[in-house]
C-alpha cells in the first residue's frame, strides 16, 4: 500500500512543534515582563471622584497626614477620612466651591464619597499600618511624596519581595517616631544609623515568616 | 495493610473508636485503611473528563482577560465620624441570649458593626466566660438567607403597618391566647401583666417542648413549693446523676462543668515527688482512703443512665439501666440510705448502690445527688430528701423559689382553641405544631381559630399553619432582657439594626398593649426605670446588678415522698423510648444552622442525621444492627411506635446502651425549614405524647426493610492502635507518675535534619487536659466561627473532606457491652521537626521563629503530600470551593483577620495566629515592657477553642517562659507527647486521663 503522508511531514510536524512552543514561550515570557507587578503596579493613577489635592493640603498648607488618616496608628487601616472631616474647614473654606459640590451632597445625604483604592493588597496579606508607624516606617516609604502629588499615584510595586527587602534590612527605612509624617524629612546623620538605634531601642525585629503577614 | 503495633497497648487496656473497629472485619479494614474513603478524589460530576476540558479551556480564556484590566475598587468611608469607631479594629458588647427560660452572658464581637464572633461574658454566672456550641453558632441564625424576612398575610406578603392596624382596633383583644416560650425577660413579663389587666378574657400560656419542670413538680411534692435546686460543684466530693447530662444539656452547664472540671485534678498535683520506684510506694502511702477527700481532691462521678451521655463518659462509675429502672434505683437507694423506709426491689444492683451509699454517706453535706428532666416528680422528690438526708441541703445544693408552669395550660389552650373559646391566637416563637405532644394535635386545633399570628425567626411549620405570619428580630438585633434560672437578669444588647425590619416580641406586645409602636429600647429601659450611669453599667457587664435570687428554706416532707413513691406507677414492660434534646440542635430551633450539623453529634459522631440509639445486644436481638461496606455505613430502619403513634428511624448501635430501650433525639426531621435543615433526620416529636414527654414504656420496635446512609466521623483517621490517649485511676496514678511517659523513657531519638533554635523569645505551645475535657464540641464550633472554616455537607463528610481543625476523637475502652469513654481534642499538633514541612514541594508551609508550623495558603499548590505525611491527620484540604455558593448575607459572619481559602488549599490549625499577631502588634505599639507574660497582659493571648472552653482543658501560652501556666502543665507528671516515638516533637501535649473509681466497686 502507498503510503498516506509523504516522508517530509516528520519534518512538518516537529516544525509545527518547534513553531507552537517558541510561540508559547514567547507569549508566556513577554506577559512575564509586561505584566509583572513591577512593571505594572507603579505609576496606577486613576481619576478621583472630587479633584483633591495632597500637594495643596499636605504640601502648600503642610497639613499633617494624620489629621485626615487619624487612625494610622491605632489600626490596621489608615482611615480615608469621612466627609465630616473635609467640612471642618470646608463648611467655611471654599464653601460655594463646584469642585466641592460631590462633598457637600456626600455630607447632606449621609452617602459616602466613593474614593478609588489605588494601594491594593491581596487579600491574603494582612498589612498593618500601626504595626509599620509606631515603629517608626514613615508615610513616604510605601507612598512616596504624597504631599508633591497632586492627584496620587502608586509608586512603588508593594510586591512581597519589595516588602521583604525592607523587612530583612529595616534600619534605612526607621525613623524617629515625631518624624514619621514628615515626607521631607532630612536627617543630620546617615538615616540607617540612626535606624539602627532605634531597632535596637524598640526591639523592632520584621517578620520574614509566612505568618507574619498571611493568616 | 501494614498492623503497627501499639508500644504502650501490651500492658494498657485497649481503646476503641467504634464497634466495627473492635469487631476488625476485612471490609472495615478496607474501608479505615485508604486515606480517603473510595471516590474522594473524584470531581462530582460523572462526566467528570468532559467537565475538565471544558472548565479548562474556559479558565484559560478567562486568565488572558482578567489580566488585562486592574479591577477598580472604591473606598467608601462614612459620611459622618461616629465616636469610638476605629476602622479595622474590632468592639466587643455584652449582651444575652436567651434560650428555653434560661439566658447565656455572652461577650460579642463585631467588625465595622457587623456581628462576627461570640464568647462567654466572664461576668456573667451561665456562661462565666464561656460558651457553648448553641451559643456559638447563634450568630450564623443571624445571617440565615433563609430567615423569615417579611410579614406574610394569607400566603402574601403583608406590610407592618396594616398588621398593626388589625391588631390595634377595637375588640382585637377579646379572647385572645398568647402562646409563648418560657418567659424570663422581665419586659415581657411585664407587659404580658399589663395585658392581661387590659382584656380580661385573655389568657397567655407558656410551653417549651425541651423543659425542666418536673423538677419543679418534685419539689412541690417534697417540700410543697416550687423550688429550684442550684448545686456547688466547687464543694462535691461525689456526684450522682441520675438520667441526668448536667454536664452537656442543662441551660447551667457552663458554670457546672467549670467547678465540676476544676475538681477533676488529683490532689497531689504538685506535691508529687520524682518519681522512682521508691517514689511510687511513698505515693501509695500518700494515698490511703480518705487522705484526699478534702476540697483539694478529684471528685468522684457516678451516672446512672440508659443512653450514652458525656456526663456517662466523664463518670468514673457507670451503671446503665432502662429508663424506668432510675426510679427503682433511686428509690432503692434512699431506702439503703435511710431516706425513705420501704422494701427494696432491685436485686442485682444491690452491690453498687451499697458502696454507693457507703460513698455518699461517707461526704455527707460534701455530695450531690441530682436527676435529669426526663425523670417524673417522684424521683425528683426522692432526690430532694436524699440530699436533706446527707446533709447536702444548704451546703451543695440550695433552692430559690420559681414559678411553676403547667403543661396543663398547653391542654386548655387546645381545648379552647377547638371549642371556639379562644377568638384568636398570638403564638411569639417557638414552633408547637412542630414539636408540641403529638397527641394534642396541635396543629389541627390551630387550624380552627379565625385569627392566629406566629411571630417567629423563621418560616417553619407554625408559621405556615397560622393565617398571618411576622418575621421575629434575633437577638443580636433588637433589644432585650433576660433573667437566668439564679434570677441575675442581663440587658440583651443589640450589636445591628434589624437586618430584614424585623420586630422583636416585646415589640409586638407592647403593641398590644399600647395600642402603638413603641421601640424595643425605650420598653426595656421603661421597664428597668436605671440611672443613666446604671444602665450604661449594666449595658457595659452585661448584667444587672443585684438580682440574683435569694436562697429559699426547703425542709422536706417525708411521709409526702413516701406516699408519691408508693404511688409510682410500674413501668408496662415492652421496649423504652426516651426522648433527648439534640446536643446540635436543642429543641429544633437551630436546625437551620450549618455549622451544628455538622459539627458531629459528641457520642455517636453522627453529622447531618439523627437515629435511634439501641445497645449491642437489643440490636443483635432484633438484627437491626447498622451494616459497614467499603463506601460507607447504613443504619437499617425500624418502626417504633408508642400509643398508636409511629415513626421511623435508622438504628445506630450506642455500645454501653442500656438493653430493651430506644433512645431518640429531638428537633431533626424538620418539614417547613430553610435549606440547611430539610429532610435531615426524622421527627421524634411525632411519638412524643403528653405521657411520655421524658421516655415511655410499652412501646413496640419492629425492624423494617429500608436503610439509611449514615455519615459518621468516628472512623476516619482510625489511628491503628498505637498509645493515643492513655488513662489511669487516680490510685494507679499515684502509685506510678510517670505512667504517661513510661513509653517513652527507654527510646532514644534522633533527627537527620538540624533542629531550629527555640531557646528566644516567645514560644507558643498549648496543654490538653483530657481530665478536664468533657467532649462537648464547643471548642468545634468556636474554631469554625474565628477561623472561617467551611461547612462541607454531609456527601463530603462522607467522603473524609470535613473541614474542622480541631476534631474530638471518642474512644471506647472495655467490653462493648457496657465500655469506658475518653474524649481527646484534636487539632494541628506544631510540631518542631514537622513531617509536613519537609514533603513540601513548594514550601507552603514552614516554620515560624515562635514554633509555629505556618500555613501559606496562596503558596499552597495543593499536593496534598503533607496531610499524607501527618501522623496526627489534622491537616484539611479544600476538595470544592466551599465557600463559593455562600450568599452575601451569610459572608457577613466571615472574620476579617482570616483568609477565607479558595478550592485546592491545604489548610489546619494555626494556634489562632490572628490573635497572636494582634497582640504582639498591640504591645508594641504601646511599648510595654516584659512582665508576668512577656510583653503580653496574662490572658490576653487565648486560641478560640481556649477561650470558649467551659472545662477549661485547653492551656495556650509561652512554654519559654517558667510562669506560664503551659510552662508549668508540661512539668506535669501526666504531660506526654502523640506518637512521641516518631520524634517529630509537637508543641500540644496531653495530659493523661484519670478516673477515680471506688475501690469497692472495682
Amino acid at each position: 500500500m502507498a503510503q498516506l503522508f509523504p516522508k517530509k511531514i516528520d519534518l512538518m510536524i516537529r516544525g509545527v512543534g518547534l513553531a507552537v512552543a517558541i510561540g508559547a514561550g514567547v507569549t508566556a515570557g513577554g506577559m512575564l515582563l509586561l505584566h509583572h507587578p513591577k512593571k505594572i503596579e507603579p505609576g496606577y493613577q486613576p481619576t478621583q471622584p472630587i479633584a483633591y489635592s495632597h500637594k495643596l493640603h499636605a504640601g502648600n498648607l503642610g497639613m499633617d497626614c494624620m489629621y485626615c488618616h487619624n487612625t494610622v496608628d491605632k489600626s490596621s487601616y489608615a482611615a480615608i477620612p469621612s466627609s465630616q472631616t473635609c467640612m471642618n474647614c470646608h463648611s467655611k473654606v471654599k464653601a460655594q466651591s463646584v469642585v466641592l459640590e460631590p462633598l457637600r451632597k456626600s455630607y447632606e445625604a449621609n452617602e459616602p464619597v466613593p474614593w478609588v483604592k489605588i494601594h491594593r493588597l491581596p487579600d491574603y496579606a494582612f498589612f498593618n499600618h500601626s504595626a509599620h508607624v509606631n515603629s517608626g516606617v514613615s508615610c513616604v516609604t510605601c507612598h512616596g511624596r504624597v504631599d508633591q502629588m497632586i492627584e496620587v499615584k502608586q509608586v512603588q510595586p508593594l510586591t512581597m519581595a519589595w516588602c521583604l527587602e525592607c523587612h530583612r534590612n529595616p534600619a534605612a527605612h526607621i525613623r524617629p517616631a515625631e518624624f514619621v509624617t514628615k515626607l521631607d524629612w532630612k536627617p543630620e546623620r546617615d538615616p540607617a544609623e540612626i535606624g539602627r538605634e532605634i531597632i535596637v531601642k524598640k526591639k523592632i525585629n520584621p517578620p520574614v515568616n509566612c505568618s507574619g503577614c498571611h493568616r | 495493610m501494614i498492623q503497627i503495633q501499639g508500644i504502650g497497648n501490651q500492658t494498657g487496656p485497649k481503646f476503641w473508636r467504634s464497634l466495627n473497629e473492635l469487631a476488625n472485619t476485612p471490609k472495615f479494614q478496607q474501608w479505615v485503611a485508604r486515606e480517603f474513603p473510595e471516590g474522594a478524589t473524584d470531581i462530582i460530576n460523572s462526566n467528570s473528563r468532559r467537565n475538565f476540558l471544558q472548565l479548562m479551556a474556559a479558565s484559560m480564556g478567562l486568565a488572558g482577560l482578567t489580566s488585562c484590566r486592574r479591577p477598580v475598587e472604591k473606598i467608601l468611608p462614612h459620611a459622618k465620624s461616629f465616636e469610638g469607631i476605629v476602622h479595622g479594629n474590632s468592639l466587643h458588647f455584652a449582651t444575652a441570649m436567651p434560650l428555653a427560660g434560661s439566658a447565656m452572658g455572652l461577650l460579642v464581637e463585631s467588625f465595622e458593626g457587623r456581628p462576627v464572633k461570640i464568647e462567654g461574658n466572664p461576668g456573667h454566672p451561665a456562661s462565666r466566660g464561656a460558651a457553648n456550641m448553641l451559643a456559638q453558632a447563634s450568630v450564623l441564625n443571624l445571617y440565615d438567607p433563609d430567615r423569615a424576612k417579611d410579614v406574610v398575610e394569607g400566603g402574601k406578603k403583608g406590610a407592618w403597618d396594616e398588621v398593626a392596624k388589625a391588631m390595634t382596633q377595637a375588640g382585637s383583644l377579646e379572647g385572645v391566647r398568647v402562646l409563648s416560650g418560657y418567659v424570663n425577660s422581665p419586659t415581657l413579663a411585664g407587659l404580658r401583666a399589663q395585658l392581661l389587666a387590659k382584656a380580661p378574657t385573655a389568657k397567655w400560656v407558656e410551653y417549651e417542648p425541651v423543659s425542666d419542670e418536673t423538677i419543679l413538680d418534685g419539689s412541690m411534692i417534697a417540700f410543697n413549693d416550687s423550688l429550684r435546686p442550684h448545686y456547688d460543684f466547687k464543694k462535691a466530693n461525689v456526684v450522682l446523676a441520675l438520667d441526668s447530662d448536667f454536664l452537656q444539656l442543662d441551660n447551667r452547664s457552663l458554670g457546672w462543668i467549670k467547678d465540676f472540671s476544676a475538681r477533676r485534678s488529683p490532689a497531689h498535683h504538685e506535691a508529687a515527688p520524682a518519681a522512682t520506684p521508691a517514689a511510687g510506694e511513698h505515693g501509695a502511702n500518700g494515698h490511703a482512703a480518705g487522705d484526699h477527700a478534702p476540697a483539694a481532691g478529684m471528685n468522684r462521678l457516678y451516672a446512672v443512665e440508659s443512653n450514652y451521655s458525656l456526663t456517662g463518659a466523664t463518670a468514673d462509675h457507670r451503671l446503665r439501666v432502662k429508663p424506668s429502672d432510675v426510679a427503682n434505683f433511686v428509690f432503692d437507694l434512699a431506702r439503703e440510705l435511710g431516706a425513705i423506709t420501704g422494701l427494696k426491689v432491685l436485686g442485682q444492683q444491690d452491690k453498687f448502690i451499697k458502696a454507693l451509699a457507703k460513698d455518699l454517706s461517707a461526704n455527707k453535706g460534701k455530695a450531690i445527688v441530682l436527676a435529669g428532666p426526663r425523670q417524673p416528680a417522684a424521683v425528683h422528690a426522692v432526690v430532694a430528701l436524699i440530699n436533706q438526708t446527707l446533709g447536702n441541703a444548704g451546703e451543695t445544693v440550695t433552692y430559690t423559689k420559681e414559678d411553676r408552669r403547667s403543661m396543663a395550660s398547653l391542654v386548655e389552650l387546645v381545648k379552647d382553641l377547638n371549642s371556639g373559646a379562644a377568638k384568636s391566637v398570638l403564638i411569639l416563637g417557638g414552633n408547637p405544631v412542630y414539636d408540641a405532644p403529638a397527641d394534642l394535635a396541635f396543629g389541627d386545633a390551630l387550624k380552627k381559630v379565625a385569627n392566629s399570628v406566629y411571630l417567629g425567626a423563621e418560616s417553619n411549620e407554625t408559621a405556615a399553619a397560622c393565617k398571618c405570619s411576622l418575621p421575629e428580630s434575633h437577638f443580636l438585633e433588637a433589644w432585650g432582657d433576660a433573667t437566668h434560672l439564679d434570677g441575675s437578669a442581663s440587658i440583651v444588647q443589640p450589636l445591628i439594626e434589624p437586618l430584614f425590619g424585623t420586630k422583636s416580641a416585646i415589640e409586638v406586645v407592647g403593641l398590644l398593649v399600647n395600642g402603638k409602636w413603641q421601640s424595643g429600647h425605650d420598653l426595656v429601659k421603661g421597664q428597668w426605670k436605671l440611672a443613666d450611669a446604671a444602665w450604661k453599667k449594666a449595658l457595659h457587664d452585661g448584667l444587672i446588678a443585684g438580682n440574683a435570687a435569694a436562697a429559699a428554706k426547703a425542709t422536706g416532707d417525708k411521709t409526702r415522698v413516701e406516699a408519691a413513691v408508693n404511688a409510682h406507677p410500674k413501668a408496662k414492660g415492652g421496649m423504652e423510648v426516651s426522648f433527648f434534646p439534640s446536643a446540635n440542635l436543642f429543641d429544633g430551633r437551630f436546625a437551620n444552622n450549618a455549622w451544628l450539623q455538622e459539627t458531629p453529634e459528641p457520642m455517636t459522631k453522627i453529622v447531618w442525621d439523627n437515629v435511634a440509639l439501641m445497645s449491642p445486644k437489643t440490636a443483635k436481638e432484633m438484627g437491626v444492627a447498622e451494616v459497614v461496606d467499603n463506601v460507607g455505613m447504613y443504619g437499617k430502619k425500624v418502626a417504633i411506635e408508642i400509643d398508636g403513634r409511629k415513626v421511623e428511624a435508622p438504628v445506630l448501635v450506642m455500645p454501653g446502651h442500656a438493653d430493651g430501650a430506644v433512645s431518640l433525639t429531638l428537633g431533626y426531621g424538620r418539614t417547613a425549614i430553610g435549606r440547611v435543615g430539610k429532610g435531615i433526620g426524622y421527627n421524634a416529636y411525632a411519638v412524643r405524647g403528653l405521657g411520655s414527654m421524658g421516655f415511655a414504656s410499652g412501646a413496640t420496635v419492629k425492624k423494617l426493610d429500608g436503610t439509611q446512609y449514615l455519615v459518621t466521623t468516628q472512623e476516619h483517621h482510625n489511628q491503628e492502635g498505637r498509645p493515643i490517649v492513655k488513662e489511669n485511676t487516680e490510685a494507679g496514678y499515684a502509685k506510678n507518675q510517670h505512667f504517661a511517659t513510661h513509653d517513652e523513657e527507654h527510646v532514644e531519638l534522633f533527627s537527620l535534619f538540624d533542629g531550629f533554635d527555640y531557646s528566644k523569645g516567645s514560644q507558643w505551645g498549648m496543654a490538653v487536659d483530657l481530665n478536664a475535657c468533657i467532649g462537648c464540641n464547643a471548642c468545634m464550633v468556636a474554631c469554625q466561627s474565628e477561623n472561617n472554616v467551611p461547612v462541607v455537607g454531609k456527601e463530603q463528610v462522607a467522603k473524609g473532606r470535613d473541614m474542622h481543625w480541631i476534631r474530638l476523637d471518642r474512644y471506647f475502652t472495655g467490653a462493648e457491652e457496657d465500655p469506658q469513654v475518653v474524649y481527646q481534642p484534636m487539632a494541628c499538633q506544631q510540631c518542631e521537626n514537622a513531617p509536613c514541612e519537609s514533603v513540601c514541594p513548594v514550601a507552603a508551609t514552614i516554620h515560624s521563629p515562635e514554633g509555629l508550623n505556618d500555613m501559606a495558603y496562596n503558596r499552597c499548590v495543593g499536593t496534598r503530600y503533607c496531610a499524607n505525611n501527618c501522623p496526627y491527620k489534622v491537616r484539611r484540604f479544600n476538595y470544592l470551593n466551599f465557600h463559593k455558593d455562600l450568599e452575601e448575607i451569610t459572608k457577613m459572619v466571615h472574620n476579617p483577620d482570616v483568609s477565607v481559602r479558595m478550592r485546592g488549599v491545604m489548610e489546619k490549625c494555626t494556634y489562632c495566629v490572628q490573635r497572636i499577631q494582634e497582640a504582639k502588634i498591640k504591645a508594641k505599639a504601646e511599648g510595654r515592657a516584659k512582665g508576668e507574660a512577656g510583653p503580653y497582659k496574662v490572658g490576653e493571648i487565648l486560641t478560640a477553642c481556649q477561650q470558649t472552653c467551659p472545662a477549661d482543658a485547653i492551656t495556650f501560652g509561652d512554654i519559654n517562659d517558667p510562669n506560664s501556666k503551659v510552662a508549668k502543665l508540661k512539668k506535669d507528671h501526666r504531660n506526654y507527647t502523640l506518637l512521641h516515638e516518631l520524634n517529630v516533637k509537637p508543641r500540644t501535649t496531653y495530659l493523661a486521663k484519670l478516673r477515680n473509681p471506688n475501690p469497692e466497686l472495682a
